[in-house]
């Protein structure tokens, strides 16, 4: 694949202070350490998960044990419509990565690529958004999804629409579309190429990197995202797993902590594989278009 | 429409003329007509459901509203109530903490990660490793608020059977006032790393090869290089991640709602939070609504400076 | 050109994720439109076979819609129902618990059931009569009764048989006392040369240290009863001679935060801290509390009949675990906290609303309630029928009588609830937990608590 023709040529051509043999070893042992400090919380996650709750505080930590306790995730499927609400979850995720996508390329092509006037001042604008405690805003917002005005509350679009707009999205793309050096342009012009297809074959697939991260990022935001449906969602049938999870809890947190890890770990393994997706993707998209142009 | 050329567009006249891709102006026009159509959706999307809100808030901070009895306008009684909230300098002081040390210990980390991990020999190992340090993003705010406070639980958290282990004594990470606040920086850095890494991961791997080895063959190698040539390569990159970073930390909430509810005290308590529970939970939106004002604007000038100070350092290519 | 794999790909992603958008969104796009509807805020699985029920009784079937609540704490669903009312969302129903039925009907959000219940007060009788009378004295403002009650909780101490067992112990008497507690906390920390802790609490309102206060024969904030309420006494408790000291509810008119005895309570609790018979309190929903008590890590703590069955369902064998009251200091008087459901001043179908609130609390509809008394005890029932050998059978524990005669002890009393509760309940556990974590002294703490409440009141009550 291409990822190993790259980290070969940047092998060859990188010489780290540290590039002695002890050098390596630390650099490398440095990143497993950080490896292993991000990895164990949810190892102990999945460790606590298949055990009973009364055996989930023992001293010393027991990370590995072989008996299986399956009964936590029968009870996560039991207390809540585990299946339905993964569907929801996706629907309002998905969406908001294809819509993001979209309005932000464009959007962020244009700041980054097109000089027209106010701009600045419009960039500023679209970036004081990002400024605003969503806390701040969800009330004004609630009341235009309600009855009087859209009439959406309590549908999965209250989610999505949204999120499609995002000074996030759109900052991200501009600055991956400023990376890019300017000279291309110049050379599709002199082929004959018109705006519209300078943006859609030459900056959108060199932007691609960009995009796959910003739809990773957005995915993982929505699906983990708790606040907004907490206040537009109101049936369970419309329900993402964040909330899901709240339920497992219990009221005054009477809920066994083991199924909600339970939970945790069921509603974490969709967006690994997206990302585990994504990342393939990113790193073939970013040696193809990226590099070689 | 994919076929048309330099060439077709030329023997068009009349008002299209105005566009003429031939001319410097009609390329320019056509630019900046082409820049207003690629804003519309995203400025339409933000103007309603976040600039128009976000001025119904602010209105409201001249107001008292409980949302029983309809809103009051009282004049700037808001504002001055926050110069005497004898809370608040405690509260921004927790939130610049929390700004400072999860930014500066994220970026860092998050660039060292992205540099080392594509230096791997080992692929396998690399692809590992940018999985393990991208899963605490993947986990929701509230589950890692469970989570944490489990494994930072002071008598029986793993943490602190770890830290027994090296002989240090049991820490009060949630309990104390003191620690509290370092606690949700270890915290914020743990769940946001990945995050930041994977934006410096797309510009480290994209880094044009061509220049690399060019500053190579001029001999600029290991930290010259690095400093030199590569910071300044992503530094367009590096100026999204810390803003981004930097108004991502001024508005953290989940965690420290979920293991600590802003205790002891106000000892972990951020503005967002402040903010959260004046206006839902005592039903102050109008007192709310004016610490929001005060988020904005400090979020607004730390954001302008560091554009400003990025003019230094940010190159664009 | 090499764009174009890398395109395709994007394409390929694209369609599969359209795709899944499409299937994902179609059954819970269009929200659900419907003949009469009524807007509930409640939690839809738990009264779904209760609403099932009124459907097939009645002559005009209703179509709920649940405004679900999902939230770990009574303030995390009062949150949702302001968010409902800033918007403006027609609303019939909602759930309340002590902490905000005086908001909602203090702020005229609630409706009076006062004359509906006189009205019906044959068909009611029974209901009440199965009922404590301090369960709808603290459901009244002002002499009229706002909501039913619906499920309660008084916070008595749970003993962790495991652990008094390492100490060489036995559940004490009713009329134990604050010294008895004294020795059983010292004993059971480190109990049999294991790690364990004597007592634990979380940093919250109700069962925090309040149960201290409470027996010190004080409280957070001073407390009177509203006249009034002679009409439901009249009614529903001729024959109960102890009601005569009751009225319309309560009223919290000054702070007593400093109070010499709530400042002694609270340095009690601080020094059980200090001395390691307590752990590091927390604040939040008590989730590593449980953790600590299944594990045999924890001998006394606080808590409501509502752990009977959490503790069951966190894995706990039955017979591990038993409840006596709190212990005496200068009384030994408790304190409470009741749920239920109030109808919205602007419920477009009060009349529906009340049949059906009327129809919830027969017994064998509250017996219906999904997970709630059935198949584990998931509150404390208001029904006095309903706490039974028989119900108490699966989960335990020996003495679950307690958690009734709490509520039939003549001087227990409701959390400081105002209509300011939850700004009193963040002064409450912000200076807790300055106190209990060393920051102030607890004479300081409560000072301060004190004149942040006085300014409080100044700024709501004018």
């Amino acid at each position: 694949m291409a990822g190993t023709t790259t980290t070969a040529v940047q092998e060859r051509h990188t010489v780290n202070p540290l590039d002695r043999p002890w050098g390596r070893w630390i650099q490398t042992a440095f990143l497993i350490f950080i490896g292993l400090l991000t990895l164990m919380p949810l190892l102990w996650v999945i460790s606590t998960s298949f055990r009973t709750l009364r055996d989930s505080f023992t001293v010393p930590p027991v990370w590995i044990h072989f008996d299986f306790d399956f009964g936590n995730y029968q009870s996560v499927f039991d207390t809540i419509p585990f299946l339905n609400m993964l569907r929801n979850s996706f629907a309002y995720a998905g969406g908001a990565v294809l819509g993001g996508a979209v309005t932000s390329a464009l959007a962020g092509y244009a700041f980054a690529r097109l000089q027209f006037r106010g701009r600045d001042v419009l960039f500023w604008v679209v970036l004081s958004t990002m400024m605003v405690p969503g806390q701040m805003t969800i009330i004004p917002v609630y009341i235009l999804m309600g009855v009087k005005y859209l009439n959406l509350v309590n549908t999965l679009w209250s989610l999505i629409i949204p999120s499609i707009f995002t000074a996030f999205g759109i900052f991200l793309l501009r600055q991956y579309f400023r990376q890019v050096p300017g000279d291309y342009e110049e050379s599709a012009l002199i082929d004959g190429a018109n705006q519209w297809q300078i943006f859609r074959r030459i900056y959108l697939p060199l932007a691609a990197p960009g995009i796959a991260i910003l739809s990773i990022l957005t995915f993982n935001s929505r699906w983990n995202d708790y606040f907004t449906p907490l206040v537009f969602i109101n049936s369970q049938q419309a329900m993402p797993i964040t909330m899901g999870i709240v339920e497992l809890q219990g009221e005054w947190s009477t809920g066994s902590i083991a199924v909600v890890f339970a939970g945790i770990v069921l509603s974490v393994i969709p967006v690994i594989v997206v990302y585990i997706f994504g990342q393939r993707y990113l790193l073939e998209g970013l040696m193809m278009g990226g590099i070689k142009g | 429409m994919a076929s048309e050329t330099l060439a077709t567009r030329e023997r068009r006249g009349g008002l299209l003329g105005w566009f003429r891709a031939d001319t410097f102006e009609g390329v320019r026009r056509q630019r900046a007509i082409l820049g207003y159509l690629f804003l519309l959706p995203a400025f339409i999307g933000l103007v309603t459901f976040v600039v128009g809100p976000m001025f119904v808030s602010f209105g409201l901070s001249f107001y008292r509203w409980n949302i029983f009895k309809p809103p009051d306008p009282i004049g700037i009684a808001n504002f001055q109530r926050l110069l005497t909230d004898s809370r608040l300098p405690g509260i921004y002081g927790n939130t610049m903490l929390l700004v400072v040390g999860t930014v500066v210990i994220t970026q860092v980390l998050a660039i060292a990660l992205a540099l080392g991990v594509t230096q791997l020999r080992s692929r396998k190992l690399a692809y590992f490793l940018r999985t393990a340090w991208f899963l605490p993003v993947l986990m929701s705010g509230a589950a890692v608020g469970v989570t944490l406070s489990y494994l930072f639980q002071r008598e029986f958290g793993p943490i602190n059977y770890y830290l027994g282990i090296l002989g240090i004594d049991r820490i009060p990470w949630m309990t104390s006032a003191s620690t509290v606040m370092y606690t949700i920086i270890i915290t914020a850095v743990w769940k946001n790393l990945g995050f930041i890494f994977v934006i410096y991961l797309g510009a480290v791997v994209s880094l044009p090869q061509e220049i690399l080895d060019a500053a190579d063959v001029d001999g600029a190698h290991g930290w010259r290089r690095l400093w030199t040539v590569t910071l300044p390569l992503i530094s367009p990159i590096m100026l999204f991640a810390t803003v981004i970073n930097v108004i991502g930390a001024m508005q953290i909430f989940d965690e420290p709602q979920i293991m600590t509810r802003g205790g002891p005290g106000d000892g972990s308590r951020t503005a967002v939070m402040y903010m959260y529970e004046v206006a839902f939970k005592e039903q102050e939106f109008g007192y709310g609504s004016a610490i929001a004002v005060t988020l904005f604007i400090a979020i607004l000038i730390v954001t302008g400076i560091q554009f400003l100070l990025s003019k230094r350092w940010v190159f664009y290519g | 050109m090499t764009h174009k794999l890398s395109r395709r790909d994007m394409l390929k992603g694209t369609a599969a994720g359209a795709v899944g958008l499409v299937a994902g969104l179609t059954p819970a796009m269009a929200p659900a439109q419907d003949a009469i509807q009524i807007r509930w805020s409640q939690n839809e699985e738990r009264w779904t076979p209760v609403v099932n029920n009124f459907n097939e009784m009645a002559d005009t079937p209703v179509e709920i819609e649940f405004l679900s609540i999902t939230g770990i704490d009574h303030e995390e669903v009062a949150s949702k129902i302001l968010s409902l009312l800033a918007a403006g969302q027609p609303l019939d129903a909602g759930y309340a618990a002590t902490e905000a039925t005086v908001l909602y009907a203090g702020q005229g959000v609630a409706m009076s059931l006062t004359d509906r219940v006189k009205d019906n007060a044959d068909e009611l009788a029974e209901y009440f009569s199965d009922m404590a009378p301090i369960l709808p004295e603290v459901m009244m403002w002002e002499g009229d009764l706002y909501q039913l009650p619906d499920g309660c909780n008084a916070p008595n101490m749970y003993f962790n048989l495991n652990v008094l067992e390492l100490a060489g112990l036995e559940v004490p008497p009713a009329d134990w006392t604050k010294d008895d507690f004294h020795e059983y906390a010292v004993a059971t920390t480190n109990a049999g040369g294991q790690e364990t802790f004597g007592y634990a609490w979380t940093n919250r309102l109700w069962g925090s240290w309040g149960p201290w206060y409470f027996v010190n024969d004080s409280n957070f904030l001073t407390e009177e009863r509203a006249p009034g309420g002679e009409w439901l006494w009249e009614t529903f408790y001729m024959d109960n001679d102890t009601v005569a000291h009751r009225g319309g509810g309560w009223r919290w008119p000054e702070p007593s935060a400093n109070h010499p005895n709530t400042v002694e309570a609270l340095e009690y609790v601080t020094s059980l801290v200090a001395e390691g018979i307590s752990p590091g309190i927390e604040m939040g929903g008590g989730s590593s509390l449980q953790g600590l008590y299944v594990t045999d890590k924890l001998a006394m703590t606080p808590a409501g009949g509502f752990w009977a069955g959490g503790l069951i369902n966190a894995g706990m064998e039955k017979g591990t675990f038993d409840v006596q009251f709190w212990p005496q200091w200068k009384s030994q008087r408790h304190q409470l906290g009741v749920g239920g459901n109030w109808i919205f001043t602007g419920s477009p179908n009060p009349d529906v609303m009340w049949e059906i609130l009327k129809f919830s609390v027969k017994r064998e509809q509250m017996l219906s309630l999904k997970d709630r008394y059935r198949p584990l005890m998931r509150t404390t029932p208001v029904r006095r029928s309903m706490a039974s050998d028989e119900s108490y059978e699966p989960s335990g524990p020996a003495n679950w009588h307690v958690f009734y005669d709490t509520l039939d002890r003549q001087d227990t009393g409701p959390i400081p609830a105002p209509p300011e509760a939850n700004a009193v309940t963040n002064i409450h556990t912000r200076f807790t937990g300055l106190a209990v974590s060393g920051e102030m002294s607890p004479q300081e703490a409560m000072d301060q608590a004190q004149a942040e409440l006085v300014a409080l009141f100044a700024r709501t009550r004018g």
